[in-house]
């Protein structure tokens, strides 16, 4: 089995609330670039969340890098190879300043401080982001914030990138300095996404999450078919 | 969200669930706060197992009329500090008295473990009898019957602001959480977890207090001038004069039992 | 560190009730109406991080952090603690009702003394002088709380002492994981909004300019 992520037939609801996920199929390939839109509240969120074993789906499997995974012990390997980038900055930055935020999932990862100290350089580097070293988190711009969050995920080194609606509030400058980070990154991607063509300049193929089910978007005669 | 520990979001929403119209809940809040209130007053008096047992089934009918949900009510009841635990653990080897067993070379006293056993009893027969009339009370309207027995306005106003944003701060609280352990943090006995979580608690507080900065300034934009209103509609019922009769006639009960059998 | 009802004596319950209600008045009188959506969101915040468990040894711990609250919030720290506790106690269960007073004494007032201790120090510009009183306030914090339990416990019989010993003795981990935090805690806010720690007038009180 060469698929990264193998999600087979996935249900989710949240505690008293109808399903969410209502029988999802999905896999990944190295290499392969995705993108997922669908409605608000439509479960895309979640279902990166039950990807990376945030949320464990009710039934269902998930398959990650040929093994199932079911357990939080599972995960955790699941999660040192895929990382996610969370919808809202905030969600994500947390410590006083741009390099300790980086340093935290290395450290998480069990390096030296040196190599730390390393990887972190490098990694702001390759982003051109050295200005922000040691800037506090809490008072970048919203353009900094998405793109010091995309750094340290890309820190960890993941073999797949998660990204949940990477563009929201983006100005045309820092889409574009985004655009031109995962173009030239070889990871397999999935990214959530609104925007048409961010969507195209960056993945392959789309999917749409609809009524609880991944689906090939049909073309705009679908009120038709029903 | 059991998983995260106590909830008292969901204590202080899932008032549509309990409002079950039990004679509890029907029962004036003003008059439930002071029941409760006198009864914990009157049973830490008590020293008679006779009146302290009687104290307990009082805590038990009350926690079954209020109809809360068994097994979760029986484990908040049972939940004391472990320092308390063990406190009481070592009050038979600690008190002078009449020696009644010995583990190893302790000696226990009969007074020590009566003793002991003695605050278990008040212990549990209060927490019962406040999760059953104070707990079922929801936190606003807690408020609100605070504010009508006297309470000082801006502590009721301090509490309500609080519980209004416990549960924001708390879904805040879940989600960092969440993208640090999608980032593999996993908490251990080391100087990276501590700081991690000292960081995390600094940042929540900066944002709290940030947020604070703009609903004081959405206040004044609705023309806030240093004063906040409350509007609540309690009526003192026959229901609750029977209520507060038959509760006080119960506590007298109570101190003279234990004034007969102590 | 919560005192159930029935452990105390009378007396001391009462003296504890009394403590509090002094301490809380005077608190009030710090926190007009302006300040209520501060103190409010730092009562919710600290009330929340009361849910958080610390690993500790094989087990783990509720934090108090009420050091931290004392450097924020001054005197206003005795009512913001005493919503918290109260709140804990009639949903939770945790303590009790008449023990509330104490339970508020033991949490409150050493956030208040450790104010008044270290509240210069956290001010400094130098980011190490402040992270190292905010340390000394966390971990003491938690030494005084557990000598004021002690203390209650000692007045209401001498059989509690050797059980009360113990207890400090079992803080001594505990006093300096919250001191580490509140430190951590401090160096986050001293890089990113140092003017929360230094806006405040220590006679004041209040944690921020409204």
């Amino acid at each position: 089995m060469d698929n990264l992520i193998d999600l087979k037939n996935i249900h989710f609801a949240y505690p008293a609330h109808p399903a969410t996920l209502n029988g999802v199929d999905f896999s990944l390939k190295a290499g392969e670039r995705i993108a997922i839109n669908g409605p608000n509240g439509a479960g895309k969120s979640t279902l990166f969340h039950i990807i990376v074993g945030l949320n464990r789906p009710t039934s269902g499997e998930v398959h990650a890098f040929g093994q199932q995974r079911i357990k939080e012990a599972d995960f955790k390997e699941v999660r040192r190879r895929i990382g996610l980038v969370f919808q809202d900055p905030d969600d994500q930055l947390f410590c006083p300043t741009v390099e300790e935020d980086l340093a935290f999932g290395l450290f998480n990862l069990g390096k030296s401080a040196e190599e730390v100290r390393q990887i972190v350089e490098e990694t702001l580097t390759n982003m051109r982001l050295t200005h922000l070293r040691s800037r506090a988190t809490h008072n970048l711009s919203g353009g900094e914030k998405r793109l010091v969050t995309l750094a340290c995920v890309l820190a960890m080194e993941p073999d797949v990138l998660l990204l949940d609606e990477p563009t929201n509030a983006l100005d045309e400058a820092t889409q574009d300095r985004l655009l031109e980070i995962l173009n030239t990154i070889p990871q397999a991607l999935v990214i959530i996404s609104h925007d048409s063509h961010f969507r195209r300049k960056v993945t392959e193929r789309y999917l749409s999450l609809v009524d609880g089910k991944l689906v090939h978007p049909t073309p705009k005669c679908k009120h038709a078919i029903a | 969200m059991s998983q995260y520990g106590p909830n008292v979001s969901n204590v202080m929403r899932a008032r549509g669930a309990l409002d079950t119209q039990t004679w509890v809940n029907r029962t004036d809040p003003r008059a439930r706060v002071i029941a409760a209130v006198l009864f914990a007053c009157c049973v830490i008096t008590l020293d008679s197992f006779y009146a302290l047992g009687f104290a307990l089934a009082i805590g038990l009918f009350l926690l079954v009329s209020a109809g809360l949900p068994a097994a979760s009510t029986m484990k908040k009841v049972l939940t004391m500090d472990s320092f308390i635990i063990f406190m009481l653990l070592m009050l038979p080897f600690t008190t002078p008295g009449e020696v009644w067993f010995h583990v190893g070379s302790w000696e226990a006293t009969k007074e020590g473990v009566l003793k002991a056993v003695e605050i278990a009893l008040i212990a549990n027969a209060v927490v019962m009898a406040m999760l059953a009339l104070v707990g079922t009370i929801d936190a606003i309207t807690l408020g609100h019957a605070l504010n009508r027995l006297r309470v000082p306005e801006n502590l009721v106003h301090l509490m309500l602001f609080s519980v209004r944003y416990i549960d924001v701060l708390k879904v805040e609280y879940f989600r960092l959480r969440n993208a640090m352990r999608a980032r593999c943090f996993k908490p251990g006995n080391n100087l990276h977890t501590y700081r991690s979580i000292g960081y995390l608690l600094g940042m929540m507080l900066v944002r709290s207090l940030e947020r604070s900065e703009r609903i004081l300034a959405a206040m004044k934009c609705r023309g806030f001038n240093g004063k906040f209103y409350l509007i609540s509609n309690f009526h003192f019922q026959k229901r609750d004069r029977i209520f507060s009769l038959i509760w006080l006639c119960l506590l007298l009960l109570l101190l003279a039992s234990d004034y007969f059998y102590g | 560190m919560h005192v159930v009802d029935g452990a105390l004596s009378n007396e001391v319950v009462i003296a504890g009730g009394v403590l509090a209600a002094a301490g809380i008045g005077w608190g009030l009188r710090k926190m007009d109406m302006e300040k209520i959506p501060a103190a409010g969101m730092l009562t919710a915040t600290f009330f929340v991080a009361s849910l958080i468990h610390v690993p500790i040894g094989p087990s783990s711990v509720h934090l108090i952090m009420n050091g931290l609250a004392g450097l924020l919030l001054g005197w206003m720290a005795f009512p913001a603690l005493f919503v918290g506790l109260l709140l804990q106690a009639i949903f939770f269960g945790y303590g009790g009702i008449t023990v509330l007073g104490v339970n508020t004494v033991a949490i409150a007032l050493p956030a208040v003394v450790m104010h008044y201790i270290c509240r210069n120090g956290v001010k400094s510009t130098q980011k190490k002088v402040a992270v190292l009183w905010a340390a000394v306030a966390g971990g003491g914090a938690i030494f005084t709380t557990a000598l004021v339990v002690t203390l209650a416990l000692a007045l209401t019989g001498e059989e509690f002492i050797p059980a009360a010993k113990l207890v400090v003795l079992a803080h001594i981990p505990v006093i300096l994981i919250e001191g580490f935090l509140c430190g951590s805690a401090v160096a986050l806010i001293h890089r990113v909004k140092p003017e929360l720690l230094r806006d405040t007038p220590s006679a004041d009180g209040s944690p921020v300019h409204a």
